[in-house]
């Protein structure tokens, strides 16, 4: 027999000190002492309008992580087809609307577009393809089916065009799009902790020859996450031209967040949440956390009056950041043995 | 005379665990010192003490007589400690000389691979390889062969004291021989041995004296020709072990559960056919690479085959995965634990419900409450420790490990178990505690069947063996005629009368 090693639980102090390594402690310590000096000498941040303006940019982004979110812990690494998923929805959603098919229609037509892309993407990830090969080509093709389709142009629908309320309008003070974000988080997060999708998400994503020899394969995992991360950027799409009332291929290259790119901003959000990149840890509600956390520092450098170029520094500086700090947590959880 | 290397008085503790509280260890020169130890009892660490891996300890730490402190593994190598570690260390695709060559001082700048070669010849005939080619690529020598260009490997850095870590935990009983046979060659020519190893039987053929650790603690090194098996089970414990092995059960044979017709594994030689009656234990013996477990891999669904068929509960069938076995209530566990037995980063619960979260849900809702109550059950029946059943699977002993990778089948209620290599790097106490629950399960009506490279064991827990060489089914074994050497005989010379294993053991 073995000795049963009885313990005391140790507490939040202790288990820092067998964690993390003084470096960590160090970094994060002045991060945050950066952090909150930020936030108190930015003029205007404590602001009803501020902090609701900053969960209303964290939105977009934060809806998409989500979605990521799932193929991430599901050992799927990342989809590299996010900014192209969204770039054919928005044009398929608004050449429905211009057409005149009315908002139901269109968003039905967006989507199942959307879950065909996604879900063809799963097909070859599941029969054993590399995540990124298969995404990066299924991000070229979805492009080029969307440049093609729109033909380089702006489409245009002309209001009122019966998406207004999700674009523009607002519930009890709250923009639509605020709330949807906050729905999504709590429903995506409800989903992983209480279903037994959800566990099936964490065991595959934690050990996948595992995951198979107890009758879980990662075949239908990886049709059913990228089904859910294509599904969230047509949504992420959708909710954007109702917000412009327009349509280009191009809106996720160049109209997002500070570095400019939809789907690098969204890898990221999933990253400085603290998710493992490997998958089996981690949750959606740390991705959500992550998306306001990016857009609270965006918001205060902009109060600073920073211009863009410090601004993608700093998203890059807190990717790196996250990456050494969670890569140095779980190494540290693992090696009581 | 003053030892080689004297530990006195170490101590380590993470947190509030004390790894080793107080080890006094020594070797001398050309000495094969053996350490043992149930898992969890400190050897691992200690072993991390002295070859660098950690300097978190207190306590004296002397070579030749002068205090020396390593602050990490190239000190200890310098100084002449190697060690050779469980998981291999070698580059797969390069060649043996290359792997050989590939780190410490004695690493040429530049060298033709003819150069290297000659250069790793001693080293390789120090080992009993010196017919391998060196220029062959690693990957394509047994598991054995590559244990022993590893230690070539530590040779090339001319160590005075080697640490072997369980050298043959993977390895079948041959490959096995050459390593005892190269460990006593090599403190013939006077390096020290530390040798950690499970298996009982290879403690007493080699080492010259045998520390024992105990939670933390050591005994008094003592000649190995003072102790035998009982006494140093008695030792490793603090308490006698009446029985490794449960006392066999009722069998009627009157009709098998499950039964495989001409079932023919990828990789083997010829199709099998065996079959197994409920409340039975079928031993499947055989050395690496003879089929037994592979066998077991396809019934499990987790391995293809040429054909054949499965006749279970009056159906025909071949599983084409895991999940179709499981539906049919058969379990299959693997060898390799960390590779496809355990979700290491999840807390124990989740492993323990993994196969069977349907019986846990409605409507795709887990149903928390429940799970945990199942999950506590069958920890409970598999003496896992429940307390932790909230903590990580990673941070459980290769024992407690094990237990879960087992004890996660109850949650299904297996009809058929399977298991390849049921104690694979588990100590002598966890082993006792596995072989009585398998034999609980069997005698409520569970068909269980394993597959072990461990003489001992087969002899010990199975109702009735079956025999596997070189990838054919070779011979059967009733419960009466079950002994060590009629085993032997049929998985390593199954088609001559006269044992050889003596003369090989030279």
């Amino acid at each position: 027999m073995s000795a049963p090693i009885t313990q005391p639980t140790p507490n939040w102090l202790e288990r820092m000190v067998r964690d993390y390594s003084a470096f960590v402690v160090a970094l994060v310590a002045a991060f945050m002492v950066i952090f909150f000096i930020g936030m108190a000498t930015a003029p205007n941040f404590l602001t009803l309008f501020n902090l609701k303006t900053i969960i209303r940019d964290a939105a977009l982004v934060g809806i998409m992580a989500i979605g990521l979110t799932f193929v991430t812990l599901s050992g799927n690494f990342f989809l590299l087809s996010l900014k192209e998923t969204a770039a054919l929805s928005i044009v398929a959603f608004a050449t429905s609307m211009s057409a005149g098919y009315g908002f139901e229609i269109s968003f039905l037509f967006t989507m199942v577009i959307a879950l065909i892309s996604g879900m063809s993407q799963g097909v070859l990830i599941g029969l054993g393809g590399n995540p990124i090969v298969v995404t990066l080509g299924a991000a070229g093709l979805l492009f080029g089916l969307g440049s093609y389709w729109s033909d380089n142009l702006v489409i245009s629908f002309r209001r009122p065009h019966g998406a207004e309320w999700l674009g523009t309008g607002s519930f009890l003070g709250l923009p639509n799009i605020t709330v949807a974000f906050i729905l999504i988080a709590i429903a995506a997060e409800m989903t992983l902790r209480y279903t037994t999708f959800g566990r099936q998400v964490y065991l595959i994503g934690a050990n996948r020859a595992a995951g198979k020899a107890t009758g879980h394969e990662n075949f239908g995992m990886a049709i059913k996450t990228c089904a859910i991360a294509s599904v969230c950027a047509a949504f992420v799409a959708i909710a954007f031209s109702a917000q412009v009332s327009s349509a280009h291929v191009n809106y996720f290259s160049s109209e997002f967040g500070s570095s400019g790119d939809m789907t690098i901003m969204v890898i990221a959000t999933v990253m400085v949440g603290g998710n493992s990149i490997m998958g089996g840890y981690g949750s959606t509600l740390r991705s959500s956390f992550g998306a306001v956390f990016i857009s609270t520092v965006d918001n205060m450098m902009v109060l600073h009056g920073f211009n863009s170029g410090p601004r993608v520094l700093a998203v890059g500086l807190m990717i790196v950041f996250s990456i050494m700090v969670f890569a140095l947590v779980r190494r540290g959880s693992r090696s009581q043995e | 005379m003053t030892p080689l290397l004297k530990l006195s008085s170490i101590k380590r503790s993470f947190g509030a665990i004390h790894a080793l509280n107080g080890v006094n260890f020594e070797i001398n020169i050309g000495e094969i010192m053996g350490l043992v130890g149930e898992n969890g009892a400190g050897k691992s660490t200690l072993v991390k003490i002295i070859s660098g891996f950690d300097d978190g300890y207190t306590g004296s730490f002397a070579l030749n007589g002068a205090e020396v402190r390593f602050a990490n593994p190239s000190r200890a190598e310098r100084s002449g400690i190697a060690i050779a570690q469980q998981e291999l260390s070698l580059i797969p695709s390069m060649s043996v000389a290359e792997n050989i060559f590939i780190s410490g001082d004695s690493v040429p700048t530049i060298a033709t691979r003819r150069a290297l070669a000659l250069k790793a010849a001693p080293f390789l005939e120090e080992v009993g390889l010196d017919n391998v080619d060196a220029l062959m690529a690693v990957n394509r020598l047994s598991v054995g062969e590559q244990q022993l260009v590893e230690v070539a490997r530590l040779l090339a850095q001319e160590p005075q004291i080697l640490i072997l870590d369980e050298p043959t935990a993977a390895l079948g009983e041959s490959d096995s021989i050459r390593i005892l046979g190269m460990v006593k060659r090599l403190a013939k020519r006077g390096k020290s041995i530390i040798y950690v190893s499970h298996r009982m039987d290879e403690i007493f053929q080699i080492c010259d004296r045998i520390t024992v650790l105990r939670d933390g603690e050591s005994q008094a090194p003592q000649p190995a020709s003072k102790l035998n098996v009982a006494s140093l089970v008695e030792l490793m414990l603090g308490r006698e072990l009446v029985n490794m092995f449960p006392a066999h059960g009722d069998v009627t044979r009157d009709k098998p559960l499950l039964a495989v017709r001409d079932l023919w594994p990828d990789g083997t030689l010829e199709p099998f056919n065996f079959a197994v009656y409920p409340g039975e234990i079928l031993g499947l013996a055989g050395q690496l690479g003879s089929g037994s477990g592979d066998a077991l891999a396809v019934i499990g669904g987790a391995k293809s085959c040429r054909g054949g068929e499965i006749s279970y509960e009056g159906d025909v069938f071949l599983p084409a995965s895991p999940t179709e076995a499981i539906a049919r209530g058969i379990a299959y566990c693997s060898d390799d634990r960390k590779v496809d037995g355990l979700f290491l980063g999840r807390p124990i619960l989740e492993n323990m419900t993994s196969p069977a979260l349907k019986s846990f849900s409605r409507y795709g809702i887990l149903e928390h409450q429940k799970e945990r109550e199942q999950a506590f059950a069958n920890g409970k029946k598999f003496t896992v420790d429940v307390s932790r059943m909230d903590a990580e699977a990673g941070v459980l002993s290769g024992g407690n490990q094990q237990k879960v990778a087992l004890g996660k089948w109850l949650a299904i209620n297996p009809k058929v178990l399977l298991v390849n290599e049921p104690t694979r790097g588990v100590d002598v106490g966890a082993r006792a505690e596995i072989y009585q629950k398998l034999r609980d399960l069997a005698n409520e009506g569970t068909a269980v069947i394993f597959a072990s490279t461990d003489i001992q064991e087969v002899a010990g827990l199975a109702d009735r063996v079956v025999s596997f060489y070189r990838g054919m089914q070779v011979g059967e074994i009733a419960q009466e005629q079950i002994t060590a050497a009629s085993i032997l005989q049929q998985i390593t010379h199954p088609f001559d009368d006269v044992p050889q294993m003596a003369e090989m053991a030279k």
